[in-house]
């Protein structure tokens, strides 16, 4: 092989990279979340937190992303809020991380 | 309470403002669904485009300020707290692109005031590290958002402070850039008025393109970016460096 067509096969492999990582960013910038004035990112360690608290109790009091203390009365709730937005945004990075796969 | 966008909009002899205006207003329109002001002066707002539903506010803006060799009309961003007619306001640069209805969710924040503290570069060159320009860590003034209430009056104050003693403060926090940088005034006064301690910020990076990155077409669902021969593709929310997107 060529080292013309090992530079485009790198060249090929950068440019996926990079726009996994943007759709990466992406995803991440739709996971902001805002509940009773506090906001919080619904990535896997928050909702794991409150489903974990949730099992023993009513209300907890959890850090959002500014270290500020939320107290959470409807747990129920906050988790189907922070449950789908995760979801939203990752279904949308898995469809345009398939397409990126297929590319290479 | 009143929600709504604020923008600032000054054409220079170099570049046309208006003109980036007419593609990045409707867009906050269709996708955040706020009403929006613009702050403009006399001579940009005669060759704006209809926009439809806008508030205009004219003022005569302050010059003198200037970025690589050309002026820079961006001594009057101080002046958002007194101009915004809205409660709670996002103040954002004419040149970002809201590709998303992600901003929306700072209004339902309790917090008075929040700018981004990170920044991330789409081309992947990581064009964007200034922690060895300064002796402070930069905020990025392009998106403010911010409640009328009196700790935010103070940092707008704070901010026209610091503009008025700029040298004085670049000496202090020893910043590299000689011009008047809104970044560097939001960074001091916020963390003056914190009494030198962290304060609130907007918890996501500021997706940017660099002004090396050519935008090579915007519309209403993306826009397309070309560097080295490389092209991409954007659809979500990005500040445009290149002013060159005026005119595609």
């Amino acid at each position: 092989m060529d080292v013309s067509k090992l530079k485009q096969i790198s060249d090929r492999s950068y440019d996926v990279a990079l726009a996994k990582q943007n759709a990466l960013e992406k995803a991440k910038s739709r996971l902001l979340v805002a509940h009773d004035g506090h906001l919080f990112q619904a990535d896997a360690e928050t909702i794991n937190l409150i489903k974990n608290l949730s099992e023993d109790r009513q209300e907890f009091v959890i850090l959002d992303v500014n270290d500020n203390p939320a107290l959470i009365k409807d747990a129920t709730t906050f988790l189907d809020l922070l449950k789908s937005k995760n979801q939203e945004a990752l279904n949308s990075y898995h469809q345009t991380y398939q397409q990126l796969s297929k590319i290479r | 309470m009143k929600k709504g966008v604020l923008v600032f909009c000054f054409n220079t002899e170099f570049y046309r403002y208006d003109k980036i205006a007419a593609k990045t207003i409707p867009l906050i329109k269709k996708n955040l669904g706020l009403p929006v002001t613009v702050i403009t002066n006399y001579d940009t707002f005669k060759l704006l485009p209809p926009l439809g539903w806008v508030d205009y506010r004219l003022i005569e803006n302050q010059t003198g300020n200037m970025i690589n060799g050309k002026p820079w009309h961006n001594l009057d961003r101080h002046r958002a707290y007194e101009l915004s007619p809205y409660d709670k306001t996002l103040l954002v640069d004419i040149d970002y692109f809201c590709y998303t209805g992600n901003l929306q969710t700072l209004f339902d924040s309790d917090h008075e005031i929040m700018l981004h503290d990170k920044v991330y570069d789409l081309t992947g060159k990581g064009s964007y590290d200034f922690r060895n320009n300064s002796a402070i860590p930069m905020v990025w003034a392009t998106l403010v958002y911010f409640k009328k209430c009196e700790y935010s009056r103070a940092v707008f104050e704070m901010v026209r402070y610091v503009k008025e003693h700029y040298p004085y403060f670049c000496n202090l926090y020893r910043i590299d850039f000689g011009n008047f940088r809104n970044d560097y005034a939001f960074a001091i006064a916020l963390q003056q008025l914190n009494g030198l301690t962290s304060f609130p910020v907007i918890p996501t990076k500021l997706a940017t393109l660099p002004a090396s990155a050519k935008v090579k077409s915007a519309d209403e669902q993306r826009l397309i970016w070309e560097m080295e021969d490389k092209f991409g593709v954007v659809d979500t929310d990005v500040h445009v460096i290149d002013k060159g997107v005026a005119y595609v």
